[in-house]
């Protein structure tokens, strides 16, 4: 028979993958510079459908790449770099070893260096693209701008990762673009939507650092300079979005109000500057100083019926949207020294209040503690000995929850050394039929414009009715349901057992018409009827979801009951307690 | 040389001519008998011919050149005399007025060492000759040519570039800035610049133009989220249930961790029936004592049995035999034939079961599908097996009833960020799973104790 055998592995995947180390001697670079560079170039390891195949035979567990992957690789000028830099640190071991410090002096004058500005655009040829990935950048630069200047990353980094995110943190405030925050066991959870990009990151609460030993710091660090660069072009081109000065200048009133005489106390002259920045507490410049913000109007297009309702509806959620951005307007905040400053001036600040705090806590406070015209007091102990008549004594959690309420909550909950409602997360969205904490539903209310009852027990009941009203409106459903159906099914029963119906004719009532009752039956009738004519198919998916449903009710009915008895009982308790006192 | 002796000697000749060493032309006068030699020979010329006075009328010569610096018969009269008139000078100079320090007096061995010759020292022609002269005079006409032409060398042109850069007040050399270095500058990164005009083919073999990445690279190896939020059980000051969920599901997950070591040591564990002195006395006699029981012939028997099976003498088949055997034959195909006819008449009765199985068939076909549709969909968001290690989930972060703060002051962060950063890293496949490396000693360590510490104990 004709040809030459078949050799095995030398096509298909076999051909199609790479071993890492292949890969490396392919481009001549050490294992740790071929990690950074496929970082840097966003070229991951694959895992092959058919690894024995690939590993030609073999079944050691090995790291794959796409071979074409490599060879794109080599075309990067960075590579030849990564190669100068290994020679650079060669020559300089060896200036050191000779003890030529003259030598030592020019080599270190002539570093190679690298840029990753092309990487940039080629992995995100838009700023869309850019925009979109970058929480993880804000991630990092947050966590390595906390970071102690320890020798764990370069001092350099650090500097870097911190003016980035105050930048960012600038940025937010004047874009008044933040939506939610989650104080979690972790650290704090924010989220904003930044050009219709809704962009999610943490950070780790202040002081909270112990370096875990299993962590590969030296890919962290690649990590973070590649989105360090990242986030500085975003961050220059969001700050051109809102014709703001890049980089961010306090603009001029700011600049005065923050002018204490106490500046050498904080920071050197060289740094002033930028820890003023970090303070969050004065606006940032403008290329051209507008007339105050100008508020973005929809544009009114001339348009028919059903479209100029819609258009009423959205120009009304637009307003509200508006309004919601700024609701700490006019609002006055005092942060005491035990509360987290940074997380709390930010958040303020996005929603258009003023915040100061006490002059030896931080540089940039604007006002003192004994001015008259502040509202709220954010204090985070359980009493303070000189009070003020016209302000509120408030704990921190009220400024967080308040924003993902985006309303003003009642201050009450939140007095000093009361204990607090639960902090929820605004990041859990419940379907229909879910389990809703009673703490959740009140806020809803209060969303809706309702008003609280003054009295705690009061409103807790009105909760407890009115949940259980909702889940009794379910269960009548339900009911109804079953009933007509029971009733119809009877009938037809007797129908087919059949013959003599019992008939009689009796005098007729008029019936009092109850026109919204009859349209309702009206309704129900079509509904059944409209199950009745299902498909079979049809059928079964419809009882499918609506056994689903039942479930979910009946579940989230037995959490309610169970909160009931919670709070019961723990009602019970502080009641002997009281009366033990 | 010759044209410079030639000179003097004819200078020697004249009439005028003075000799400073006029005394010795005595005393050459003696003549020699001269002897007969051969004048064919160079070497002869030099030994025999008497050059006596041409070389003391050229010592001579050069005494004159180097003390008055020519031949004194050709200097001016002038140069040579001068008319005494008396000491009228020095009663005009100052003598004690300026007295010199010793410094400004040479010394005397100075003096001595001094070239009193009036002859300049010849100059050494080496030292100012110029390595590749030729060639860069030959460089030095073409750049002259070139630049009648109006092309300035390079070195030319940059120096002109710096100077521009220089009057327009930009920095004439921008230093290249380190990744990370606090203060540097950013731009916009994504204006469209000047769209290039050139060949792309040209721009990328000179390497001005980078590779095109290529689509694939730019999906995510995961569909997961770069920030996973942690449920409403993580925050600080949780409500009640949700915070019970996460405890419920932490405990989950450690119960099934336990269960699984509980697995582990149950199969490793030592089976129960270990070996007494009675069993193992057992094993070791086993075969001895009933041997003589068994019958070692059986094989034997069974081995002629096997040999009778196939018959090497089997008779032909007759005639008649083989006529049976045919019509056998045909009346079994002619059965089957028609069995085959009597079932696909009856298949057509059986359609509706044929179809029914069908749809069963179909319908699982279906299912399968979809099964490994959702399948597939699953294995995005799960860490794939990228090396030597397999992903390993971070344990959760969780914080027990009695642990929770009631208020933010009070807040022990739980769990690291660096940690759940990097752990997610590995979770959307963008590393593979890595471990510490290990620390592995090469030698082993000794010990010993101090002299002085065995001392006292």
């Amino acid at each position: 028979m004709g040809g030459l055998q078949k050799k095995k592995y030398e096509s298909g995947s076999a051909t199609n993958y790479i071993t890492r180390n292949k890969a490396r001697k392919k481009l001549s670079l050490s294992l740790a510079d071929f990690r950074r560079l496929c970082i840097l170039k966003g070229i991951y390891p694959h895992e092959p459908k058919h690894k024995k195949k690939v590993n030609k035979g073999s079944t050691a567990p090995r790291t794959f790449y796409l071979l074409k992957d490599i060879r794109f690789l080599l075309h990067e000028p960075i590579v030849g770099k990564f190669r100068e830099y290994k020679i650079f640190v060669r020559k300089l071991r060896k200036a050191y070893g000779k003890a030529e410090w003259g030598g030592v002096e020019r080599l270190k004058e002539n570093k190679p260096v690298y840029k990753l500005d092309h990487i940039i655009k080629e992995r995100y040829p838009t700023f869309i693209d850019a925009l979109r990935d970058v929480d993880d950048s804000l991630s990092m630069c947050f966590l390595f701008s906390t970071f102690a200047r320890t020798g764990k990353c370069h001092v350099q980094t650090i500097q870097l990762c911190r003016r980035l995110s105050v930048e960012w943190m600038n940025y937010i405030i004047s874009s008044r673009s933040l939506r939610k925050v989650f104080l979690s066991i972790k650290g704090i959870y924010y989220q904003a939507e930044v050009l219709g990009q809704t962009i999610t990151w943490i950070i780790p609460y202040q002081f909270a650092h112990d370096h875990p030993t299993d962590v590969d710091y030296r890919v962290m660090a690649t990590f973070t300079e590649f989105y360090t660069t990242l986030l500085g072009f975003v961050n220059f081109r969001l700050y051109q979005t809102l014709n703001l000065v890049y980089p961010p200048k306090l603009d001029g009133q700011g600049e005065i109000s923050l002018k204490s005489e106490f500046e050498e106390d904080y920071a050197l002259e060289s740094e002033s500057y930028t820890e003023k920045l970090s303070a969050l507490s004065a606006s940032l410049a403008r290329m051209v100083p507008s007339a105050e913000e100008e508020e973005t109007e929809l544009d009114h297009f001339p348009t028919e019926g059903e479209d100029l309702e819609k258009m009423e509806v959205r120009e009304k959620m637009e307003q509200e949207q508006i309004k919601q951005k700024k609701f700490f307007e006019g609002l006055k905040f005092f942060l005491n020294r035990e509360v987290p400053r940074e997380s709390l001036a930010f958040v303020i600040r996005c929603f258009g209040g003023e915040v100061s705090w006490d002059k030896s806590l931080c540089i940039g406070s604007t006002y003192d503690a004994t001015d008259e015209t502040i509202t709220h007091h954010i204090v985070d102990r359980p009493s303070i000995d000189k009070q003020y008549i016209n302000r509120y004594y408030i704990q921190p959690q009220w400024v967080y929850d308040s924003v993902n309420a985006k309303i003003l909550l009642p201050v009450e909950e939140y007095f000093l050394g009361v204990t607090l409602p639960p902090h929820l997360s605004p990041f859990v969205e419940e379907t229909e039929g879910d389990y809703v904490p009673p703490e959740k539903l009140k806020l809803m209310a209060l969303q809706r414009g309702e008003k609280p009852q003054t009295e705690e027990d009061e409103e807790e009941e009105e909760e407890e009715e009115e949940e259980e009203e909702e889940d009794d409106d379910d269960e009548e459903d339900d009911q109804s349901e079953e009933e007509d159906e029971a009733n119809l099914a009877e009938m037809e029963d007797k129908r087919s057992r059949g013959k003599s119906l019992s008939v009689k004719v009796t005098p007729g009532k008029a019936k009092a018409e109850n026109r919204k009752r009859a349209a309702e039956e009206e309704k129900a009738e079509e509904k059944r009827l409209a199950i009745m004519m299902m498909k079979k198919r049809e059928k079964y998916l419809y009882d499918k979801i609506m056994f689903g449903k039942k479930r979910n009710v009946r579940e989230a009915n037995k959490l309610a009951a169970k909160r009931k008895a919670h709070d019961d009982a723990s009602k019970e308790d502080k009641k002997k307690k009281k009366k033990k006192c | 040389m010759a044209a410079a002796r030639k000179h003097k000697r004819m200078a020697a000749s004249q009439p005028g001519f003075l000799s400073f060493n006029s005394g010795l032309d005595g005393n050459s006068s003696d003549i020699k008998r001269r002897k007969r030699v051969n004048k064919n020979k160079k070497k002869n010329w030099n030994k025999y011919s008497d050059i006596q006075d041409v070389e003391e009328f050229l010592d001579d010569v050069r005494l004159q050149e180097k003390a008055a610096g020519g031949l004194i018969a050709e200097k001016p009269d002038a140069s040579l005399f001068f008319v005494d008139t008396g000491e009228k000078d020095k009663e005009t100079q100052p003598q004690t007025t300026v007295k010199k320090g010793k410094r400004s007096k040479p010394l005397r061995i100075d003096l001595i060492l001094q070239p009193d010759s009036r002859i300049p020292a010849p100059k050494n022609v080496l030292a100012f000759q110029q390595p590749n002269a030729k060639k860069q005079r030959r460089m030095a006409e073409k750049a002259a040519r070139l630049a009648a032409m109006g092309v300035l060398p390079r070195r030319e042109k940059l120096l002109q570039l710096r100077r521009a850069a220089a009057a327009s007040g930009l920095p004439v050399k921008e230093t290249p800035v380190a990744n990370n270095n606090p203060a540097r500058a950013f731009y916009d990164l994504w204006s469209a610049g000047t769209p290039e005009m050139a060949d792309p083919y040209y721009l990328e073999q000179t390497k001005q133009k980078l590779v095109k990445r290529p689509d694939r690279l730019n999906e995510k190896p995961s569909v997961l989220p770069a920030i996973e939020v942690v449920g409403p059980g993580g925050s600080y000051n949780p409500d009640f249930f949700s915070h019970q969920d996460l405890l419920r599901e932490a405990h989950e997950v450690e119960v099934k961790k336990l269960k699984a070591e509980e697995r582990l040591a149950r199969q490793l564990a030592v089976k129960e029936d270990i070996a007494t002195e009675e069993s193992s006395f057992k094993e070791q006699v086993e075969g001895l004592i009933e041997e003589g029981d068994v019958e070692p012939e059986e094989p034997e028997g069974g081995s002629e049995d096997t040999v009778i099976g196939p018959t090497a003498t089997q008779e032909k088949k007759t005639e008649k035999q083989r006529r049976k055997e045919k019509a056998q034959r045909i009346k079994e195909l002619r059965r089957k034939a028609e069995r085959q006819m009597i079932d696909k008449q009856q298949q057509l009765f059986q359609l509706r079961s044929i179809r029914a199985n069908l749809k069963t068939q179909e319908q699982r076909t279906k299912q399968r599908q979809a099964q490994r549709k959702a399948n597939q969909e699953a294995q995005k968001s799960m860490p794939r097996r990228l090396g030597r290690l397999k992903f390993q989930a971070p344990d959760l972060d969780v914080q027990l009833s009695h642990e929770l703060a009631g208020s933010l002051r009070g807040l022990k962060p739980e769990g690291s960020i660096l940690k759940d950063r990097f752990m997610s890293l590995q979770k959307r496949n963008l590393i593979e799973p890595r471990e510490r490396a290990k620390f592995k000693r090469k030698y082993k360590v000794k010990y010993s104790e101090k002299r002085a510490f065995r001392e006292i104990v």
